[in-house]
């Protein structure tokens, strides 16, 4: 019955959606989506690859809503995470050191999570925000620009290494570098503002403020599964914050309906502030 | 329709629309999701505003006196995916908007859904409480 009620009311959202296709901001052509049969962009055929052979992890990406409960992931694949909760996958929650638990606890009101205050979103909100970003692959790096909160990232793929922990200045986006390891594109990352400098936004991973801090080396495998898709898998490897690293998924879809990347100035009418009592 | 349909519909739409509402703030620190409203009234502004939209509406009482309401609304770039401009609503529009309200008691709301009056179409449907966790 549940099920009926929504199906039925699904068709009355989209009927009522309809109208708005003759008011859509403006799509570009795109020629080198594959096609289907019937015309359309066909998700499932091989992904693009570079000159030199490598998949090409470039396009627009939309985060995928497809979401599952807690400890239901297939053997060998990660659970996946999501925008407000990184452990959401795990029936046991994440691991963590009991001041991060305690962190989590007091963050729940939420007032300096990054993302409130426009500040660069923690590393796994940018990969699952609702608004899209773009991949960039270009021979000596990858660039991710994200839609949201100004996100922008360079990876290098010019053969350097991580520099040691501490040695530049910590970033937001912490300093990225990847390899080719066969299909996957490993993205390391070290060196991010953590948890513990005390600066209101630092070291949130997810919307409710799992911390990370200055300890943490990411890990990031990119592979584009097919045109249409894009699998990340995240390991956070944080002694500080948590007792043993962890690893769940990202999945991102491509934008094959010709919308591009629109700006987002997220300082311009910061209600946010005034409503909370803070400006 | 009861308010708790209309939020299911509404975000069960912009599910199958594989366009999710955006938001980008701590919903729960500014809004009571407890604290229901659906108020109809002129439309007197639209701040096409990053990083949220909002409309500002007169609502009468029932003594007749005008109070005007803000209802924040999802942000440019995520209305604009979902077909709407600044141009989808004019002072003058009779909406009604259903919501929550602040937290801080003010004439403010976040709105969920806004319905033209005139022709019963609904705007700016979704609520940028959906990207809380």
């Amino acid at each position: 019955m549940k099920r009926c009620f929504t199906v039925m009311m699904s068709a009355v959202v989209i009927a009522a959606l309809s109208p708005t296709l003759s008011a859509q901001w403006p799509l570009r052509p795109q020629p080198a989506v594959p096609k289907g049969p019937d015309g359309k962009p066909n998700l499932t055929a091989p992904a693009a690859r570079t000159p030199d052979g490598k998949p090409d992890l470039s396009g627009i990406w939309m985060r995928s809503t497809r979401t599952e409960a807690p400890g239901s992931a297939p053997p060998g694949r990660p659970p996946l995470a999501t925008f407000g909760n990184v452990g959401a996958g795990f029936k046991e929650g994440l691991p963590f050191q009991p001041w991060a638990a305690e962190l989590v606890k007091k963050r729940a009101g939420a007032l300096e999570n990054p993302d409130a205050l426009c500040l660069p979103q923690g590393p796994l909100e940018y990969h699952s925000d609702p608004q899209p970003r773009e991949i960039i692959q270009l021979p000596q790096k990858t660039l991710i620009i994200y839609e949201s909160n100004y996100g922008i990232r360079t990876i290098y793929t010019d053969g350097r290494r991580l520099p040691p922990q501490g040695e530049p200045q910590p970033y937001w986006h912490g300093y990225s570098v990847g390899r080719w390891d066969g299909e996957t594109l490993v993205v390391e990352s070290n060196n991010f503002r953590g948890a513990l400098t005390g600066q209101p936004g630092d070291g949130w991973l997810d919307g409710r403020g799992s911390p990370f801090t200055d300890a943490l080396t990411l890990t990031e495998r990119f592979r584009r599964v097919n045109f249409g898709n894009l699998a990340i898998d995240v390991t956070i490897d944080d002694p500080k914050a948590y007792t043993r690293p962890f690893t769940v998924r990202v999945e991102q879809e491509i934008v094959a309906d010709g919308s591009e990347m629109i700006e987002f100035i997220c300082h311009e009418n910061q209600m946010f502030l005034k409503l909370t009592g803070r400006g | 329709m009861n308010i708790k349909a209309a939020v299911l519909v509404v975000g069960f739409g912009l599910l199958l629309a594989g366009r999710p509402a955006v938001a980008h703030h701590a919903f729960s620190a500014e809004f009571d999701a407890d604290k229901p409203v659906k108020l109809t009234g002129a439309v007197t502004r639209l701040d096409w505003t990053n990083p949220h939209a909002w409309i500002y509406v007169d609502v009468k009482d029932e003594t007749g006196k005008v109070a005007n309401w803000g209802f924040e609304l999802a942000s440019p770039n995520g209305l604009m995916r979902s077909g709407w401009t600044r141009f989808s609503l004019k002072p003058g529009d009779v909406v009604t908007v259903e919501g929550v309200r602040a937290k801080n008691g003010s004439n403010n709301a976040n709105a969920a859904a806004v319905t033209l009056a005139s022709t019963g179409r609904r705007l700016f449907a979704g609520s940028s409480q959906e990207q809380q966790p």
